[in-house]
């Protein structure tokens, strides 16, 4: 068949009306890279659904239709991200997750491109619909593995930097570092605070703290020698393991005489209300 | 539910390819009605025209970051993308069950859910088919609203097999070079 016959077909292909060894020659050609051909389907396709949503009824939204994206939206919702509770999140830690969103989307894109070439070649719509179901399943199916693997390597980067923030905290010619000890409330407890103000850094790492109730927080302060306690910033345990966060600067020129933990409300107070889980006092220079 | 009706359909999906679930809620507002009424009219089932009408807006929104624009408009997309759901659920359906009646005799341009709103491009769309001959109208109807073959639809309408094609040709072609320049 020549390239005018071929186009003669045309509307009959956007009406999905070919059948045979004509849906097969205007599919080969059209694989083939006919662009006058291509522009003349996508024209004739504009105009049947054109005219689909005028003979349909209408255009206009359908409550029950968002009602079922909604509630698959919902089901669809990523995997939880493991964080570890911090006063300031650390910029790192997202590139693992981003390599493999990205490794994803190029498999997706690479998969579904083959599955349109071959939906050239072929006749049967219904074989192609359950090529790319089956293909799109398998894909959701990969891309929730490798989101789970990259949010667990986010965290693992995220503890990383945030030990390399503390042993930079700690090692500098400027460091302060004071052991936490723990008090009654909590006599188990150990951790430490360094604090470089030269880097600009602050950091705590602690252990064997209780899980906080839900509407407490433990909250984490200078002693100043001037203006008594001040916020460094709020944090919840982590499950297993030590706690590292990093906390706010004291003010500049306050000399820092200990710092403490103590159990808060879970929005933080200004001013230490409840019970010192630790403290520990800096030397003075 | 936004209602913005200024931003491209095009720059919905994109939004949609960044998460917006706003713009999947707008794209429902512009297209909900018609793809369920589309799905409804070949599968007479409104429960099932709303899942299939789901599905392709949900397959919109998966796929929104691979869109190729360079295929046609996301509007065209989404209207064949649910005649092509809608007949393969059809299929499906005619597979597992004893064949009770066929959907298209309900067909006819009188079709009372066929209310048309008013609006510039639903005129245009109007006046575009108005050019067309009754028998290119009634056959672009049977041909996109069913599952009939070209010799079926010969056989319902009791034409000759080369009219029926010669018939949805021109009155295709027609249809297109009426609206030229009137779709977005």
């Amino acid at each position: 068949m020549d390239h005018a016959e071929i186009k003669d077909l045309i509307p009959l292909k956007a009406l999905s009306r070919l059948d045979g060894d004509e849906a097969s020659a205007v599919d080969e050609h059209l694989a083939a890279g006919c662009d006058e051909c291509e522009r003349e389907l996508a024209s004739l396709t504009e105009a049947l659904a054109a005219m689909a949503i005028v003979e349909s009824g209408g255009d206009g939204p359908s409550d029950r239709i968002w009602s079922r994206l909604q509630a698959r939206l919902d089901a669809d919702r990523p995997p939880q991200r493991i964080e570890y509770r911090t006063v300031r999140e650390p910029s790192r830690g997202r590139g693992f997750a981003m390599l493999a969103s990205a490794a994803v989307a190029a498999v997706v894109a690479i998969a579904v491109s083959m599955v349109f070439f071959n939906s050239r070649m072929r006749t049967d719509s219904s074989d192609v619909s359950n090529e790319i179901a089956a293909l799109t399943a398998r894909v959701i199916e990969v891309q929730r593995n490798l989101d789970t693997t990259g949010n667990q390597l986010a965290a693992l980067e995220a503890k990383v930097a945030q030990t390399t923030d503390l042993t930079l905290a700690s090692l500098g010619p400027d460091s302060q570092v004071v052991r936490l000890a723990g008090l009654p409330a909590s006599p188990s407890a150990t951790g430490s605070v360094a604090l470089n103000r030269t880097e600009g850094t602050a950091m705590l790492e602690v252990s064997g703290l209780p899980p906080t109730p839900d509407d407490k927080v433990y909250e984490v302060w200078w002693i100043g020698e001037k203006q008594g306690p001040l916020k460094a910033g709020l944090f919840e345990p982590s499950s297993h393991g030590a706690t590292i966060v990093s906390l706010d600067l004291p003010p500049p020129g306050e000399v820092v005489l200990a710092s403490a933990i103590t159990l808060e409300p879970s929005s933080g107070v200004e001013k230490p209300t409840g019970a010192m889980y630790l403290k520990g006092d800096f030397p003075r220079r | 539910m936004p209602a913005d009706n200024r931003i491209s359909d095009e720059a919905l999906v994109s939004a949609m390819a960044a998460g917006d679930q706003d713009a999947l809620a707008t794209l429902n507002q512009r297209y909900g009605l018609a793809l369920s009424a589309v799905a409804d009219r070949i599968l007479r089932d409104k429960a099932d025209a709303e899942e299939v009408a789901a599905d392709v807006l949900w397959q919109l929104w998966r796929e929104a970051s691979r869109f190729d624009r360079g295929r046609g408009s996301v509007g065209a997309w989404i209207m064949m993308t649910v005649r092509s759901r809608a007949i393969d659920r059809l299929r499906a359906r005619k597979a597992r069950e004893p064949r009770v009646g066929d959907p298209v005799e309900h067909i006819t341009a009188e079709d009372p859910s066929n209310e048309i709103h008013s609006s510039e491009q639903r005129r245009k769309v109007e006046g575009a088919l108005a050019t067309l001959n009754d028998g290119e109208r009634d056959l672009l109807r049977l041909a996109y609203f069913s599952d009939l073959s070209q010799s079926e639809i010969a056989e319902r309408t009791s034409l000759p097999l080369g009219t029926v094609k010669s018939r949805m040709r021109s009155g295709l072609i027609r249809l297109r070079d009426a609206l030229q320049g009137s779709i977005e």
